[in-house]
């Protein structure tokens, strides 16, 4: 069939001019929807800008957010007038949050998030690293360690009006722990709550025989598989955070949608723009609301470290670095030179280790020789100064100072530390003189810069003082995970996070070689056997002697792996806010203030 | 004509189907599960996702949970990475964005590219000439990778000009929109301009001239439409890839768009998205396709389809 | 088949295929005759010559350095100052010529190949084959490339995950792949995808170019399918193939830095320009000569490609002489 000219071009144009509505349409539905909340943002900070100091800004910001929410940051004034002229905070969230579900959250984002918006048994004390109550405000442990009788305060109240009750808590346990939420993290749960995996794998479907019990609406007892000394750090892990039962029954997966979420902690959710914002308020039914000083969170997803660097200096942001994304390393030499810049730099430890992994049966790594050699010739101040340039500590060792059962690894002379005369001794004794006749060897990384940087410092300092190439090779981090555990390359890298503070976290949990995460096949009996003795041991002079051999036999003796730093939170803030550091976990801004500038 | 669009449309489904097809058994076949995690859990716990994912099924009976799926609720499934979210949602929340910032970043690379392209050609070996020659280069060899950055730098640190990054207002919009549409403007104005060229030498326009024409007339009617043809052929699969999104651009400028998503989604393993966006990339690529062939019929009569 | 609308055949002006010198040498002729056309060639063999010779040319080597030099700015020690491990950039830059290059070739060549050849069969026999061919086209234009580019790079880099270790092609390529850095599967990456674009091009000027009278000319004459699409078609879109592939090759360069920013790139120490690139934008405003001088070779060798295409594009053009 041919058309006419006329007919043709109508057609076209019909065509066209439909996919362009349809387009506009998209866009000019985004465009309403968006209005509003464009509109929150634009004219809260210009009147923040004009607000004289004594007034209490919360009041302004009332005029422009939307009605429902009127109400509530009123009430907000009511009860609690702040004492300090709290305003919008805006930090960097990093990535979009995958969930803001307690049971499910694993990553350093999720998990920043859950923290806030819910509160657990009991809590780490960022400064002090100690178990601290908290919606328990006592706990009894039985004399064979093996239940824990936790006492809830009854002022706790959910965000909408409900008590927090010890069945909540329990709800919380169970359904973390149930096969058909399948969280990833409820295996810090198996491993240690009695009948726990068998309930988790299935085996067991009657949750009544789960170690979880309420003996009154306030009182929860918990019986564990085997005595546990870092239980009630357990406790303060979101996995055991309590769930509002009605709020999931009545969702499902959706219940962590601003309109239903139901939460306990210091702030709770008011609106969440997938990658893009998420905006928390101040709870007000939160039983230490007194205590939060800041009223409104404004969490930005900006993955582009340098961007993220840029919308800090424009005033945008107030606080960058630590768990809040991280500030870029090319710009600390920068930082470190600017007059203004320099004072808001910060720099606190955080319990996470940097390390290069062996495969011990791999050769020529099956040799200690060899192993112990590449250790030695790793200048790991050098690579902090010149590469890293964020105060990172070198390590020895691979427990993060700042864990319980960490070693002091320079007092004590435990680890392989920087001496390449050693090491050239040590390869020319395993049969390599000068690093000749060593077979090629891998060294692979998941692709990152960072990863990438100090994968090809190190190989240089190899070949420096030991006379041998190394191959580098990268892998896309899902097929590099896949690698680690069928068939390990020579030396891969890794990192260490704590989950709780304590060794065991670290040894027990990383390098038994009953251990998942055990990925170099390092086995030694009696490290196992170590690690084991210290997860039951209750005296805690006699857990720290037990954690100082293994990590000698781990770091030093068999040289499975080489530590390389133990991070550091490089971060900068305004100097408008008064900020504390969480070495793990997510940020505590309930405990951070902010002023007007 | 009807009939050819129709029969065009009806090809779109045999064309989507392999393409699901071969999609999905190319993401299975790449090692490294959604659920792997630096720190491994015991494979109990593994099971438990996979059992909830029904990715303990075999591969062919979830390739046909996946599309019957599709074919009875327009359901493209769950997301494995953002667990309280669907394909659907995913969609809904970022591709009108994406969309808002590709037909932006179109409308600059045509409205400067093009008549770039023309001035270009009508000026050939002349200053004028070189300069935008220069000029597109330059805007086509500079990756989105600096040029992104660096105007956040001027305009919005050095000059307080615009925002600095997010998606909120119209002027969030513009610095994204140029990283986006400068290197496309040069490609359209050098073909523009090579095209321009080519058929300004062919026989009518001699005539045209001949018949004594007036310029405008005779540039705009006879030459510059018959000069799209190779523009509007790239303009196809332009608009799509870039109405879908572009990872660089987005992340940058931390914009909350479909490219992004899908560049982690396969980081993530996150199979439903993957195959979701995949999905409707094709679906505007045939469309895009489609609607270019059409085009053709337009500006030159002489082509016709059986 | 092609309509034939008038059989007369009136002497039309069919473009004479190059005289007595043939169609290419005088091309090449006039080619010469131009001055940018030629610049851009020399700047183009400087640049193959460097990537040949680079351990000659460049001052130090790709992987040399010390930490004590990271970051160091331009000056007399390095001319375009260090990197991060106090590597000289321009040592690392004209390295990376030999990965940056070869890539933009590689795709270039490879687009124009089999772009021209599956666009002109398309567009010229139209139809149902024109249907099949261009349904083709769109099914490679959905395909997502980078699950591709992944599983490939799998295959070379452990073979051992999927079994195939002993395969002796798979281990023949690996070692290819092995010789240059780990870019083998950029190449497939950007082979699958770089032709759709050239294909649909010339396909859409041959659906134009075929009904015109010259064509026609040819088919009455008795030409027969080949020599019309290579001696009357060819020349006449020549001209925007050209722009557009020489357009291209940095978009294949950058396709090598946007790879090696999510983690799909060149296994270090190699240096390629799009990876530096990647590596050093984000200190733009501390180091910008890290970012500087990666993009300018990048515009540099841009600019020297356009002259000479421009110049090709003029040579080739059958109606200007």
């Amino acid at each position: 069939m041919i058309l006419s000219n006329r007919k043709i071009r109508i057609l076209f144009w019909s065509v066209t001019f439909l996919a362009l509505a349809l387009l506009l349409l998209g866009c000019t539905r985004e465009v309403v929807k968006e209005v509003p909340v464009e509109k929150v943002v634009e004219k809260r900070v210009e009147v923040v800008k004009e607000v004289p100091k004594e007034v209490v800004v919360t009041k302004e910001v009332v005029k422009e957010v939307p009605k429902e929410v009127v109400k509530e940051v009123e009430k907000t004034v009511v009860i609690t007038p702040t004492p300090s002229p709290a305003k919008v905070v805006y930090v960097n969230a990093g990535t979009e949050p995958p969930t803001l579900d307690p049971a499910l959250a694993e990553d350093s984002v999720s998990i920043n998030m859950v923290e806030n918006l819910f509160v657990g048994l009991t809590n780490f004390n960022p400064q002090t690293s100690k178990v601290e109550p908290d919606l328990a405000f006592r706990w009894v442990v039985s004399d064979d360690g093996l239940t824990y009788t936790f006492y809830l305060r009854n002022d706790a109240k959910w965000s909408d009006g409900k008590t927090v009750t010890a069945h909540d808590v329990a709800y919380g346990i169970l359904r973390t722990l149930d096969p058909k939420t399948a969280s990833n993290y409820a295996y810090v749960l198996t491993a240690i709550i009695k009948n726990g995996e068998a309930f988790n794998s299935g085996k067991i479907t009657d949750p009544s025989v789960v170690g979880v019990k309420v003996r009154a609406d306030n009182i929860l007892e918990v019986t564990l598989e085997h005595p546990a000394a870092y239980f009630p750090g357990i406790a303060s892990m979101w996995v055991m955070y309590p769930q509002p039962k009605w709020a999931i029954e009545a969702h499902g997966d959706k219940w962590t949608d601003p309109k239903n979420i139901v939460t306990n902690g210091p702030y709770k959710l008011l609106k969440w723009v997938h990658s893009n914002s998420l905006v928390m308020v101040k709870n007000p039914d939160y039983y230490e609301a007194k205590k939060v000083l800041i009223a409104t969170l404004d969490f930005r997803m900006i993955e582009e470290e340098s961007t993220a660097m840029t919308m800090y200096e424009a005033g945008s942001l107030d606080a960058l670095g630590g768990s809040l994304g991280s500030v870029p390393l090319e710009d600390l030499d920068r930082i470190k030179k600017d007059a203004a810049l320099s004072k808001q730099l910060t720099i606190a430890p955080s319990l996470t280790t940097y390390y290069y992994g062996f495969t011990v049966d791999k050769p020529p790594f099956d040799n200690v020789l060899v192993r112990k050699a590449f250790t030695a010739a790793i200048d790991r101040q050098r690579l902090v100064d010149f590469v890293l340039k964020g105060g990172q500590k070198p390590a020895l060792t691979f427990t993060a100072p700042g864990n319980f059962g960490a070693v002091d690894a320079v007092k004590e002379g435990i680890g392989i530390p920087f001496d390449p005369a050693k090491a050239k001794a040590w390869l020319a004794e395993a049969g390599y003189p000068g690093g000749k006749g060593f077979p090629e060897v891998t060294l692979m990384y998941n692709t990152s810069q960072a990863h990438k940087k100090i994968a090809e410092t190190i190989a240089a300092m190899w070949k420096e003082h030991l006379g041998v190439d190394v191959k580098i090779v990268n892998q896309e981090f899902r097929v590099y995970l896949q690698t680690l555990h069928t068939d390990p390359p020579h030396i891969w890298r890794l990192g260490w996070g704590a989950d709780y503070p304590d060794a065991n976290n670290w040894l027990n949990e990383v390098f038994n070689s009953k251990s998942p995460s055990n990925n170099g096949r390092f086995k030694s009996a009696e490290f196992d056997q170590l690690v084991e003795q210290a997860a039951k041991e209750q005296d805690p002079a006699k857990r720290i002697d037990l954690y100082k051999k293994a990590e000698k036999i781990l770091t030093q003796d068999v040289a499975a792996i080489a530590p390389i730093y133990h991070y550091t939170s490089v971060a900068l803030t305004k100097p408008n806010v008064e900020r504390t550091f969480a070495p793990f976990g997510g940020e505590q801004f309930n405990t951070w203030k902010a002023f007007v500038r | 004509m009807y009939r050819f669009i129709l029969r065009r449309i009806l090809w779109s489904i045999p064309v989507l189907f392999i393409l699901s097809l071969i999609t999905f058994f190319l993401m299975h076949s790449i090692p490294g599960g959604p659920f792997d995690t630096e720190k491994q859990v015991p494979k109990e716990i593994k099971a438990n996702l996979e059992r909830k994912y029904r990715l303990d099924q075999p591969l062919w009976r979830q390739y046909m949970e996946y599309s019957w799926g599709i074919v009875r609720h327009l359901d493209f499934g769950p997301s494995y990475a953002s667990r309280s979210r669907t394909v659907n949602d995913i969609i809904k929340d970022h591709l009108p964005v994406s969309a808002q910032l590709g037909a932006l970043a179109l409308a600059i690379a045509i409205g400067t590219g093009v008549p770039l392209g023309i001035i270009a050609a009508l000026k050939q070996n002349t200053y004028i000439d070189y300069a935008s020659t220069f000029l597109a280069i330059l805007g086509r060899s500079i990756p989105s990778l600096a040029l992104g950055p660096f105007l956040i730098w001027i305009f919005a640190l050095k000059l307080h000009l615009l925002p600095v990054a997010t998606w909120e207002t119209p002027q969030h919009m513009i610095l994204p929109a140029i990283t986006l549409g400068a290197a496309e403007s040069a490609l359209l104005a050098r073909l523009t301009r090579a095209s321009m060229l080519q058929v300004l030498r062919e026989d009518y326009i001699r005539t045209a001239w001949a018949k004594g024409l007036p310029r405008p007339s005779i540039m705009l009617r006879h030459a510059l439409k018959n000069a799209l043809i190779p523009v509007i052929t790239v303009m196809g699969p332009l608009f799509a890839v870039i109405i879908t999104g572009t990872f660089i651009v987005e992340y940058i400028f931390a914009i909350p768009g479909l490219g992004r998503y899908f560049i982690t989604s396969i980081g993530n393993r996150d199979y439903p998205v993957i195959m979701g966006t995949s999905l409707l990339f094709g679906f505007f690529i045939i469309a895009a396709n489609l609607l270019v062939d059409i085009s053709y019929a337009f500006i030159d009569p002489r082509i016709r389809y059986q | 088949m092609l309509p034939l609308r008038r059989q007369t055949a009136e002497a039309p002006t069919v473009p004479r295929a190059g005289g007595h010198r043939g169609i290419w040498a005088d091309a090449a002729l006039r080619l010469a005759k131009n001055k940018l056309a030629v610049a851009g060639g020399i700047i183009l063999l400087l640049l193959v010559i460097a990537a040949i010779f680079a351990p000659f040319i460049a001052p130090k080597g790709y992987a040399e350095g010390s930490l004590e030099q990271n970051y160091a700015t331009p000056g007399k020690r390095y001319l375009l100052g260090a990197d991060f491990m106090g590597r000289d950039l321009l040592s690392r830059i004209i390295y990376g010529t030999r990965v940056s290059l070869t890539v933009g070739v590689v795709g270039a060549t490879l687009a124009t190949i089999i772009g021209v050849i599956y666009g002109s069969i398309s567009g010229f026999y139209g139809g149902r084959i024109d249907n099949w061919m261009m349904r083709f086209v769109d099914l490679m234009y959905g395909l997502p490339t980078l699950l591709l580019i992944i599983l490939i790079m799998v295959y070379f880099r452990s073979s051992s995950l999927v079994g195939v270790e002993s395969n002796p092609v798979i281990k023949a390529l690996s070692v290819i792949d092995d010789a240059i850095g780990g870019m083998f599967f950029i190449f497939i990456g950007i082979a699958t995808t770089s032709w759709l674009t050239m294909s649909r091009l010339v396909r859409g000027m041959i659906l134009s170019l075929k009904e015109q009278q010259f064509v026609e000319a040819a088919l009455v004459a008795g030409a027969s399918d080949f020599r019309i699409m290579s001696r009357h078609l060819l020349p006449n879109f020549l001209g925007p193939v050209i722009v557009a592939e020489t357009l291209n090759i940095p978009n294949y360069i950058i396709i090598e830095a946007f790879l090696s920013f999510i983690g799909l790139g060149v296994n270090p120490p190699m240096p390629s320009w799009g990876g530096m690139i990647s590596e050093g934008f984000r200190g733009m405003r501390s180091y910008p000569h890290l970012v500087l001088f990666p993009a300018m070779a990048l515009s540099i060798t841009l600019l020297a490609f356009n002259f000479l295409g421009d110049g090709l594009r003029d040579a080739l053009d059958p109606r200007m002489r």
